[in-house]
C-alpha cells in the first residue's frame, strides 16, 4: 500500500472514529444514537480508571459529545408546559442550562455505575416514524448480565434531527420532570428552581 | 366493644390472603375518603386523597421494612440475593403462562412452559436461570394485563396497603394471580405469612437505590405514581407502547 493510501486510511478512521460533529448535518437517528453512544461507551471503557478518578473529565466529553444531539430548550419547554407561560425567554434558557447540568451530571454517574462493555443494540424501527417525529429503540447490556430498555425520542429541527426525550423502561424523563417541576415552579417560582437545580449539581459533584 | 374476629377469619377463610385483606381495606376506606386537597391527575388518579393516605401509611411501615430490607442486602451476597430473585420469578411463571394463553400468544407460552420446567429441574427448583442462558426468553405477563388487552386500558390509580402502587383493574387482578400461584394456591386458608414476608423484603432490597431519588423528588407521591404508571404501560404495550403526545404538553404552553 503505498503511503497516499495509507494517509487517506488513517484519516477515514480517525475521523469515523471521533466524529459526531461531522456526521451531525442531515444524519439519521439511528446513526447519531449508534455513533454517540458508542463512541462514549469504548472511551469510558478504555479509560474507566482515570474517569473515575477525576469525574469532571468524563463530564466534559458528555457535554461535548452528547449535549449538542439533545435540544434542551424543546425539552425545557416541554417540562414547563403551563408553568413557563409569561416567562421570558431568558429565564427559559437559564433553566434549560440547569437541566443540561443535572442531565450531565447524572449521565456521567449512570457511565461509571452501569459500565457497559459492549456496543449498543438498535431494535429495528417500528411505527412512530415521520417527517418530523421518530424513536429510536435501543438496549444496552448491564455488567449484571441484564438488559436496560433505552429509547430516544427524535424530532427535525432546523439543525437536523435531535433528541428531546430519553425514555427508560417506558418511563419518560420529560413526562417525569414536567410533573415534578410543573408544580414546583407554581408554588415557588422559576428563580427558586433553577436554584435548587444548580445546587443539586454541586452537591452531586463533591 | 366491636368484634372484628368475624372480618378476620372471613377473610382468611374465603379469601385466604392478605392481597384480599388489602383490596377490601383500601376500598371501603376509599368509600369514605371525600375529601381531597388537590388533584395532580384527574384523569388517572381519581382517587388521590385515599390515595395519599395509604401512601403516608405505607411510608410508615417503610420505616421498619426498610432498615429489615437494608440488613438483608448488606448481609447476603449478590449471587445469593440472585438466586433468590430467580427463585420467586420462576414461581409466577404458571401465571405468565396462562396470561400467555388467555391473551393467544401461543408460541411465548410455549417458552414460558419449557423455561418452567428447565429452571424447576436443571436450575434447582429456579434458583438458577439456567432457561436464560439457553436463550429462552423471559416474559412478563399476568392477568391484568390481559385485561389490559382484553380492552380493559386505562384504570384508576389505586394505592394499596402493603403491595404499594397498583391499579383498580390490577388490584383484584393479582388476587385472581395468587390463586394459580404455585405457592399462593398451596398456602391458601392457611395462616402462612412466610413466604409473602421474605418475598417482601427481596423486593423491597430491589428498590432500595431508588430511594435517594424518590427522597430528592419536590413531590414523592407523584413521582411513585408516575413512574409505576408508565413503566406499566410499558409491559401492557409489550415494551413497544406509542409515544408521548408532546404536542399536548405545548399548547398547554399557550395563553388561553
Amino acid at each position: 500500500m503505498n503511503t497516499l493510501a495509507r494517509l487517506f486510511l488513517l484519516l477515514a478512521c480517525f475521523a469515523s472514529s471521533i466524529n459526531i460533529f461531522a456526521q451531525t448535518e442531515g444524519a439519521d437517528p439511528v446513526s447519531l444514537v449508534i455513533n454517540t453512544t458508542n463512541h462514549i461507551f469504548s472511551e469510558v471503557n478504555d479509560n474507566f480508571e482515570s474517569y473515575q478518578s477525576d469525574p469532571a473529565s468524563l463530564q466534559t466529553l458528555v457535554r461535548t459529545d452528547l449535549i449538542p444531539l439533545l435540544d434542551v430548550h424543546y425539552s425545557s419547554r416541554l417540562i414547563l408546559g403551563r408553568a413557563g407561560r409569561g416567562i421570558e425567554k431568558e429565564k427559559v434558557d437559564e433553566f434549560a442550562e440547569a437541566m443540561i447540568s443535572l442531565l450531565v451530571n447524572r449521565y456521567s454517574d449512570g457511565l461509571l455505575q452501569f459500565r457497559s462493555q459492549e456496543p449498543v443494540m438498535v431494535l429495528p424501527q417500528r411505527g412512530d416514524l415521520n417527517e418530523k417525529l421518530t424513536r429510536v429503540r435501543t438496549r444496552v447490556k448491564l455488567p449484571t448480565g441484564g438488559e436496560a430498555p433505552i429509547d430516544y425520542a427524535f424530532h427535525k429541527t432546523s439543525d437536523g434531527w435531535k433528541a428531546f426525550d430519553v425514555i427508560v423502561e417506558g418511563i419518560s424523563y420529560v413526562t417525569t420532570y414536567r410533573n415534578q417541576i410543573m408544580p414546583e415552579v407554581q408554588d415557588k417560582g422559576i428563580d427558586q428552581v433553577i436554584r435548587r437545580l444548580t445546587s443539586g449539581e454541586l452537591e452531586l459533584a463533591e | 366493644m366491636a368484634n372484628w374476629n368475624w372480618l378476620n377469619s372471613f377473610l382468611i377463610m374465603r379469601f385466604k390472603l392478605p392481597v384480599a385483606a388489602a383490596i377490601v381495606l383500601s376500598l371501603l376506606l376509599s368509600a369514605c375518603a371525600g375529601t381531597q386537597s388537590r388533584n395532580t391527575d384527574p384523569e388517572n388518579d381519581p382517587w388521590e386523597g385515599f390515595n395519599r393516605k395509604v401512601y403516608a401509611f405505607n411510608d410508615g411501615l417503610d420505616k421498619v421494612v426498610r432498615p429489615i430490607a437494608v440488613g438483608y442486602d448488606k448481609i447476603m451476597p449478590d449471587p445469593f440475593q440472585r438466586g433468590v430473585g430467580n427463585f420467586f420469578r420462576n414461581l409466577d411463571a404458571p401465571v405468565t403462562f396462562l396470561s400467555q394463553l388467555l391473551q393467544g400468544k401461543v408460541d411465548q407460552s410455549a417458552d414460558t412452559f419449557g423455561r418452567f420446567l428447565i429452571n424447576s429441574t436443571a436450575g434447582l427448583l429456579g434458583l438458577f436461570d439456567v432457561a436464560t442462558k439457553m436463550g429462552i426468553p423471559y416474559y412478563n405477563e399476568d392477568l391484568g394485563q390481559t385485561f389490559a388487552k382484553w380492552g380493559y386500558k386505562d384504570s384508576r390509580y389505586l394505592m394499596l396497603p402493603f403491595f404499594g402502587p397498583s391499579t383498580l383493574r390490577d388490584g383484584p387482578a393479582r388476587l385472581a394471580d395468587s390463586y394459580i400461584h404455585p405457592v399462593g394456591r398451596a398456602i391458601h386458608g392457611r395462616n402462612q405469612w412466610g413466604y409473602y414476608i421474605v418475598r417482601g423484603i427481596d423486593q423491597r432490597a430491589r428498590f432500595l437505590d431508588q430511594d435517594a431519588e424518590l427522597g430528592r423528588a419536590y413531590d414523592p407521591y407523584v413521582l411513585m405514581r408516575d413512574v409505576w404508571l408508565q413503566n406499566r404501560r410499558y409491559q401492557i404495550y409489550d415494551g413497544d407502547p406509542p409515544l408521548e403526545d408532546y404536542d399536548l404538553y405545548l399548547e398547554e404552553d399557550l395563553p388561553e
